[in-house]
């Protein structure tokens, strides 16, 4: 125990570690604002489709430049093949559900990135560091990214809120009074996969699913009101963030999956704690 | 305050407007009559900014405002109730341009008759419950045209007076134009001046006491029984119509009179 409380003491002695803190904190809050939205607008298989379609930008990337000191050429070839991703989702097919296209075109995209990646990636195993994140190397850069998609972020989903609840619930509704609606979508997705994309290093372009999605679902299962919803799913989000972290330093594990993983454990934790508080009632 | 020049719409090669022109001045009551798939809720999107027709000019008077003047109860409204929020919460975000009172909200959700469940979250109210709501909100709207597409779906009796109520007065003290859709024939052909008849041909009346039994029997491909309508002035409240095939003409081209009828009455 005495150990677990001195290694906390360590996220103030690295720096490192002390950035690492706080664009966690930083993504995971960012996390939350979307999360509710993420599943009410039925967009959590696009915002898998968007995360696992980076692997064939990491390949390309990785295959031409020694992509940790290059985070600009990363993020143009993942920002290319995510936005494909994106688009395809909201060009429409007349005949077949939107998802099988997209499950299709993710899928063969992370294919064709394995392929890429065997062919021509030098360093064999940094591919992994991407997709599931490793926070060894952050630096103050990504610090102040993640600074910068959080206040985009709340300026552009939780001040206008009530806009997004308004096309989300009735679109309609929304469209019959001149939202544009087709802008409000493609704005998401544009935000999701941005929000995706720099999670590379904290959380990995995989993982960061479990934050996307996480928060909202445990608000949304609990909340009786809008505003009760968004503090939910910030507290979520601001209880396992420094957990996970703080764990994942203490067993040297890596930190997007004990992140997941400590997220799912609340969640699962909180739904038995639902179930037998109405037991009880009963 | 609504004019429709020569609108034409189709789905691919499939024709579902012809032609279709008419104007809607304040005060004014249309209903839109015919069998299902005949196009009128088509043409209501079209109206609503929802769909664009393929041809035809469709304008509003230049003090119209598209953005607020015009309030739509659609046909099929799945409200996504994912987010737990409560009727007024649902009635302030949907009304981001008006600032509402809470008298103002109490008011129309009593007009509607859905008062008592104002606090309640929209995700655990009725289908008919919601209607309410929604046509809470279009009173709340104020609006100068009002659209609404098969509104008594999902109302009980009461609730259908309660709704007849409210467009008589919204007609009489605001000068709202109202179109709508409907199939309580009785219902609609006593409420609205004026008739258009849809199913793939249209017919028009600029009254609709001259909506005669025929006319009505040759758009919807069916005999009518128990249909009242103003001939001789007697009303009866209580009838139904029974369609006995109330199907699909769409696929059976020599089914529908490839002429095309516009009969325009004046008084
Ligand atoms: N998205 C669509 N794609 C193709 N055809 C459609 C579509 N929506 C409606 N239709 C066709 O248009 C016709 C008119 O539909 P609609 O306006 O909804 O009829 P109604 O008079 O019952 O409201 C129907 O025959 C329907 O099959
Ligand atoms: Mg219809």
């Amino acid at each position: 125990m005495e150990n677990f409380l001195l290694s906390i003491q360590d996220f103030f002695q690295y720096e490192f570690l002390l950035y690492a803190f706080i664009a966690t904190l930083l993504l995971a809050l960012t996390c939350a604002l979307i999360s509710p939205l993420i599943i009410a607008r039925k967009n959590s298989f696009i915002g898998a489709a968007i995360s696992h379609s980076t692997l064939l930008g990491l390949a390309i990337a990785l295959s031409i430049t020694q992509a940790e000191n290059d985070f600009l050429v990363l993020f143009i070839t993942v920002m290319i093949t995510t936005l494909l991703t994106s688009f395809l989702a909201i060009s429409k097919t007349d005949k077949t559900p939107d998802d099988s296209k997209l499950g299709i075109f993710y899928t063969s995209t992370m294919a064709l990135g394995i392929l890429i990646y065997s062919l021509g990636s030098h360093q064999k195993n940094n591919l992994i560091n991407f997709l599931f994140g490793n926070i060894l190397l952050l630096n103050l850069n990504d610090l102040w990214i993640s600074l910068g998609i959080f206040l985009f972020t709340f300026t552009t989903i939780l001040i206008p809120l009530k806009h997004w609840l308004f096309v989300t619930i009735d679109p309609i509704g929304a469209e019959a009074r001149r939202y544009k609606l087709k802008k409000y979508q493609l704005f998401f997705y544009l935000l999701m996969t941005l929000v995706i994309v720099t999670s590379v290093k904290l959380a990995g372009t995989i993982l960061i699913e479990t934050m996307l999605l996480t928060p909202g679902f445990f608000a949304l299962n609990f909340a009786r009101s809008i505003k009760q919803t968004f503090i939910y799913s910030i507290l979520f989000a601001l209880i396992t963030a420094p957990l996970g972290l703080i764990l994942a330093n203490y067993f040297s594990l890596p930190s997007g999956a004990t992140l997941a993983v400590v997220q799912f454990s609340l969640l699962m934790l909180s739904f038995l704690l639902k179930f037998l508080s109405q037991k009880i009632r009963v | 305050m609504l004019h429709l020049k020569n609108i034409s719409f189709h789905y691919g090669e499939k024709p579902i407007l012809q032609n279709i022109s008419f104007d809607v001045m304040a005060r004014d009551t249309l209903g839109i009559l015919g069998p299902n798939g005949g196009g009128k809720s088509t043409l209501m999107k079209i109206i609503a900014g929802l769909l664009k027709p393929s041809s035809g000019d469709i304008f509003f008077d230049s003090f119209f405002n598209v953005n607020k003047d015009l309030s739509y109860i659609p046909q099929s409204n799945e409200l996504n109730t994912i987010f737990p929020l409560k009727v007024t919460e649902f009635l302030t975000i949907s009304l981001l341009n008006k600032k509402l009172t809470s008298d103002e909200i109490n008011h129309a959700l009593n007009l509607s008759g859905v008062a008592h469940k104002k606090d309640s979250l929209l995700q655990e109210l009725s289908g008919g419950e919601r209607q309410r709501v929604l046509i809470a909100r279009s009173i709340l709207e104020s609006p100068k045209i009002l659209l609404l597409d098969e509104p008594t779906k999902g109302l009980d009796g009461q609730g259908i007076d309660q709704l007849l109520k409210i467009l008589k007065e919204l007609k009489e003290k605001q000068n709202t134009a109202i179109i709508i859709i409907d199939h309580n024939i009785n219902e609609v052909v006593r409420f609205c001046d004026k008739i258009l008849c849809l199913n793939k041909t249209y017919h028009w009346h600029d009254h609709s006491e001259l909506l005669t039994k025929n006319i009505l029997e040759d758009i919807y491909h069916c005999e009518f029984e128990h249909l009242k309508l103003h001939e001789g002035g007697k009303h009866n409240h209580h009838d139904h119509i029974f369609c006995q095939h109330d199907h699909d003409h769409s696929h059976d081209p020599k089914a529908v009179n490839p002429k095309k009828h516009k009969y325009l009455f004046k008084k």
